[in-house]
């Protein structure tokens, strides 16, 4: 799994590459935390590389979204790949969390 | 007739993507879909995450068998463990209608095997605890 951070005017865009289980999903907690840490709290997930995800990374996800709304943020999520969006749709989780077909939605959904 | 395909690795989280990649070798070489892999995937990796840190916890961690058994209409997943013996149960839904706020994020593993297979059986014998998850094929395996 791979991490990459890029700002985009009031938004943060973590893409996270490979795929996220229990081995690799604490390093996604440490970087986002890191990030709320830094006061990027307007942090948008970059999924379309994210091949797989079991619970612990869906965890890793809703907690750091949990911070950044307590924060006045948010995590919202762009370019989720359908075996991915299954797991947060089995989750019942879809109707809290928001999801954006595309990075460049998903940073416009920060702006006014 | 079946073809069976089997895997052992030490208990320990790296063995998970290994098991990953050994599930998606075999459905692939079988034509199996994408959506379907991936709950085969989905479903041996939230058992063995449970095993690796609750059923060796205290112990040295011993060996985890993966088993893969194709037949025309199913596929049949099963992880042999050493460690302490845990029967699993299917946890309720989570609240639709809870806020984040009020939602535990963590407790999915066992829901996600329920909601991806189609039956989940488990076994403690002298050989090891075995979990045995089937998920039935709306297709037929290609000979």
């Amino acid at each position: 799994m791979d991490i990459k951070q890029e700002d985009r005017g009031t938004a943060t865009v973590v893409s996270i590459v490979g795929s996220l289980d229990a081995m690799t999903s604490p390093q996604l907690t440490e970087f986002l935390n890191g990030q709320l840490a830094e006061g990027r709290a307007n942090l948008i997930g970059d999924l379309a590389a994210l091949e797989y995800t079991s619970s612990a990374g869906l965890r890793a996800l809703l907690n750091a979204t949990k911070e950044a709304r307590q924060r006045g943020g948010d995590v919202r999520l762009a370019a989720v790949q359908p075996n991915v969006k299954k797991v947060f749709e089995l989750s019942g989780f879809t109707s809290i969390l928001k999801f954006y077909s595309d990075v460049p939605t998903a940073v416009a959904s920060y702006k006014g | 007739m079946s073809d069976k395909l089997r895997i052992t690795r030490a208990a320990q989280l790296e063995t998970l993507a290994v098991f990953r990649d050994f599930i998606d070798a075999a459905c692939q070489r079988r034509g199996i879909d994408s959506a379907t892999c991936y709950d085969l995937k989905l479903a041996m990796d939230e058992a063995c995450t449970n095993v690796i840190t609750h059923g060796y916890a205290g112990m040295n961690p011993g060996s985890l068998i993966l088993d893969l058994e194709f037949a025309p209409q199913q596929v049949v997943v099963t992880i042999t463990d050493f460690g302490h013996p845990f029967e699993p149960y299917e946890p309720d839904a989570p609240d639709a209608r809870a806020g984040l706020e009020d939602r535990d994020t963590g407790g999915f593993g066992l829901f996600f095997i329920y909601k991806t297979m189609d039956h989940v059986d488990y076994q403690t014998t002298e050989e090891g605890n075995r979990l045995i998850l089937t998920k039935k094929l709306n297709w037929t395996v290609p000979a």
